[in-house]
């Protein structure tokens, strides 16, 4: 006797139907699984049969043989726990073939409780593909929701089987748990006047972010305040995030908030670009996907490593090869960095005297160089704030930033790139008025702006406009961009 | 012994690079320099081996070689103020030309604060402005950036070394060196050429900018250091110690506030010091230069700073915030009015 259920797996992050084969056969008892399971899937064998002992059903007494479609594709993880069980009791006539016509994941107890697993999401999306009800365990079932799927929550085999074949409700669907939106708003930043524009610009136009100043001026809340004011994730794009973030094994970030990741440097390079041991798994870069790359104390990440970040983020993908599997998963992100301006990170502090030594400033700041740092269009100091200005009114929030960033978006949407990705023949075409003109030749003479700084202060400028609603690029607009050029 | 030889003498014990201490004890002990060097040569002094003494004309040689010439004690051009003191250098290495009328010391920490380093070139800009030689040290901090006023103010500076007359040190500090002498400054010391630039060398050195100067003016110190070491060798040689009054809780001002304690004069912003100055120097010599306003393609760009200030205070002051003020000191910047390092605006050129 033979029956089939189908179950899902992450080819990178994408979502791919698996089948579970079962064919009861023989008069023997043997129990076993082929189709390149590993030992997690391989154990799945005691746990289905004490599940099923548990629900009163018997288990055959005869070859039980597991086949996991496409066999070529490496199974992890003890999510097919739950399709085998329906399968093999399928499969042997103990309850009727209808059960085998849903998408099922789930790892089994022993006493036959469905429990979550890894794949949820990606069972949901197969399911939403093929227009079958899709069984997973109820605590999963936010997670595989998110899919839009017809996805039923079921707390153990026997509840599975009932709700497969109709005969029982699902359970309820967890209460939704209103999380505090962790993003600090802008407004909670005082003073800081070319650090919170430069926040709104780099959000508006999609540039990388430099931030530099002293330990506790407030660089990093700078940094995470802009998830704040980027415009929320459409659905689908929220659907990428939550599959990115299922394909590393961890609970999506709810809310449509772009995400925020802020990997210490001493992550490893799986860790950061994605990889490990088997089949490869997304790391924070691609986490980071649609959203924000916070890479605090920038001089302290090795060098191999930020090299490594560069071509990913240029192609908004990164290709990670491993033996056997080799697999690419997204990453347009956005990048911000924080660096002190010194080792001891007093340098040019009102009262601390900086305690490092000329040569090691000189060998901090040639860490910074290189062709990543270049990437950094919008670059800014950040000083400790006065007294008098923490005192001060609170600046503005970051809603009112966001409707503007919105709209910004929006017209660079409709010229056809975000202008962060601007090259010198896109910027020749655009309108600059004869103020701009001039200001930007009389900063190429006085500034030593080299062509390189050039276009990026032109592509700064033209967010500016972009924020401003204005479709030429004025003298105000590139002056602006200039002051958030940075030094050299 | 002739005129010359007794030169040649003088110089060939300055070639030994003594402490000036030890020197002193020595002189004591054989009699004239002369004396001494014969000593020296038939190795009858402790801790110096005969080859230390160096014949006057391979000094001569030495000092040729590297572009410094010599000035003596009892000459001419040797600085009469210097002169005075209780043990002035018998030969000095100078680079450049030591101006004849007394100057203002200005030292304090290396280890400066961002404070420190403003007022520093703030009193260093004004002093050259009106027209006072300025004397420090070259050494990193309050020294460098009392230099750096100098060369903003188009001033005369004398830098004095704990080195011989062809060692910089630090040695990134080698162009503001050049500067000052290209500027009608001075390098000096006491040191022969290729002496390098032991620890034990820069405490007696401080001897000589406080010889140098009418006033020595303490911008940050800590208790202990070569500051206070310029100050208290000041006070013996009957010179005016300004120092600027800091936070009581903090270590770099430590030493200027316990000087102020102790009966220094305290000072406040540049004008404020130049006014109590010209109680010891006498009025300016030259008055001070009109600021030049820039060619102005914007009336923002009349503007001057006229020292360094932050993003929001500019703002404040112009009643500018927002986008507006990010714009303005774009331009200013572009149009030379201003220069950034870090979050510092700094008055352009």
């Amino acid at each position: 006797m033979f029956a089939s259920v189908t179950s899902a797996a992450l080819v990178g992050v994408e979502p791919c139907p698996v089948r579970v084969e079962v064919d009861v056969s023989g008069r023997t008892r043997a129990f076993t699984i082929v189709g390149l399971p590993d030992a997690a899937v391989r154990e799945a064998r005691e746990r289905v049969r004490s599940a099923i002992a548990s629900t009163g059903h018997h288990f055959p007494s005869r070859v039980v043989t597991v086949n996991l479609a496409p066999a070529d594709l490496p199974k992890v993880g003890s999510a097919y726990d739950l399709p085998i069980a329906l399968g093999v009791l399928a499969a042997s006539g103990e309850v009727p073939r209808a059960v085998t016509d849903v998408v099922a994941i789930g790892e089994l107890a022993l006493d036959g409780t469905v429990r979550p697993a890894r794949g949820g999401l990606a069972a949901g999306i197969v399911a939403r593909r093929s227009k079958s009800p899709c069984l997973v365990s109820a605590g999963g079932f936010t997670e595989a929701a998110m899919s839009g799927g017809d996805v039923r929550g079921v707390r153990s085999l026997a509840h599975a089987v009932a709700v497969a074949l109709g005969e029982d409700a699902a359970a309820a669907p967890p209460a939704e748990v209103e999380v505090a939106d962790p993003v600090p708003d802008l407004a909670a930043v005082r003073g800081q006047t070319l650090a919170r524009r430069a926040v709104e610009v780099a959000a508006a136009g999609g540039h990388h972010l430099m931030l530099m100043g002293p330990p506790g001026a407030g660089k990093t809340m700078l940094a995470r305040a802009l998830p704040g004011v980027l415009p929320d994730l459409t659905q689908s794009e929220g659907l990428e995030v939550a599959q990115a973030y299922a394909a590393a094994g961890r609970p999506p970030p709810t809310g449509p908030r772009p995400p925020f990741r802020s990997p210490h440097h001493s992550a490893t390079m799986a860790a950061i670009l994605g990889g490990g041991s088997g089949v490869p798994v997304p790391g924070e870069l691609t986490l980071a996907d649609r959203g924000v790359l916070f890479l605090d104390e920038l001089a302290e990440f090795p060098v191999h490593l930020l090299d490594a970040l560069r071509q990913p983020i240029e192609e908004g993908r990164v290709h990670i090869a491993r033996k056997g599997a080799s697999v690419s998963f997204p990453c347009r992100i956005q990048l911000v960095a924080a660096t002190n301006p010194c080792p001891c990170g007093y340098r040019g502090d009102e009262r601390t005297p900086c305690r490092c030594s000329p040569a090691s400033i000189d060998r901090y700041r040639s860490r910074l160089s290189g062709p990543l740092l270049d990437r950094f269009d919008v670059r800014v100091p950040v000083p400790r704030v006065a007294v008098d200005e923490l005192l001060g009114p609170p600046g503005e929030g970051s809603a009112a930033v966001r409707a503007r960033v919105t709209v910004a978006r929006e017209a660079q949407r409709e010229r056809g790139a975000p202008n962060s990705v601007l090259t010198r023949e896109h910027l020749d075409r655009l309108t600059w008025t004869p103020d701009s003109e001039r200001l930007l030749r009389t900063a190429m003479d006085r500034l030593g702006l080299t062509g390189r700084g050039w276009d990026r202060v032109r592509r700064v400028a033209r967010t500016i406009a972009d924020l401003a609603g204005s479709a030429v690029v004025t003298g105000d607009h590139v002056a602006e961009a200039m002051a958030l050029r940075g030094s050299a | 012994m002739t005129a010359a030889q007794t030169r040649g003498e003088r110089l060939a014990l300055a070639f030994l690079g003594l402490h000036p201490d030890r020197k002193r004890k020595l002189l004591d002990r054989f009699g004239t320099p002369g004396d001494l060097m014969a000593a020296v040569r038939r190795g009858r002094v402790e801790g110096i081996g005969s080859e230390a003494a160096i014949p006057a004309e391979q000094c001569r040689e030495a000092i040729g070689a590297c572009g410094c010439r010599v000035m003596m004690l009892g000459d001419p051009d040797y600085p009469g103020a210097l002169a005075g003191i209780e043990d002035p250098p018998d030969v000095l290495f100078v680079v450049g030309s030591v101006p004849l009328e007394v100057g203002v010391g200005v030292v304090g920490t290396r280890r400066s604060t961002r404070y420190g380093t403003r007022i520093a070139t703030a009193y260093g800009e004004a002093i050259a402005r009106a027209g006072w030689p300025l004397v420090s040290g070259l050494a990193r901090g309050v020294d460098a950036a009392a230099h750096l006023g100098t060369v903003a103010g188009n001033g005369i500076g004398v830098a004095v070394l704990g080195s011989g007359p062809d060692i910089t040190y630090p040695r990134e500090h080698r162009p503001l060196r050049d500067r000052l002498v290209e500027m009608g400054g001075a390098a000096i010391t006491e040191y022969p050429p290729g002496t390098p630039p032991h620890g034990w060398r820069f405490p007696p050195r401080n001897r000589i900018i406080s010889g140098l100067s009418a006033a020595v003016v303490v911008v940050e110190a800590a208790v202990t250091g070569g500051a206070l070491v310029t100050a208290a060798r000041g006070l013996e040689q009957g010179r005016v110690v300004f120092a600027v009054p800091g936070d009581i809780d903090r270590e770099a001002s430590a030493g200027c506030n316990r000087l102020i304690r102790d009966g220094a004069v305290p000072v406040f912003e540049a004008a404020d010091l130049m006014e109590a100055l010209s109680l010891v120097m006498g009025p300016p010599r030259s008055p001070p230069e009109p600021v030049p306003t820039p060619d102005g393609e914007s009336p923002e760009s009349d503007l001057v700073l006229s020292e360094g200030t932050t993003v929001e205070a500019l703002g404040r002051r112009l009643g500018v915030a927002g986008s507006a003020l990010v714009a303005l000191i774009g331009r200013l910047e572009a149009h030379g009015a201003i220069r950034r390092d870090g979050e510092w605006l700094l008055p352009g050129h």
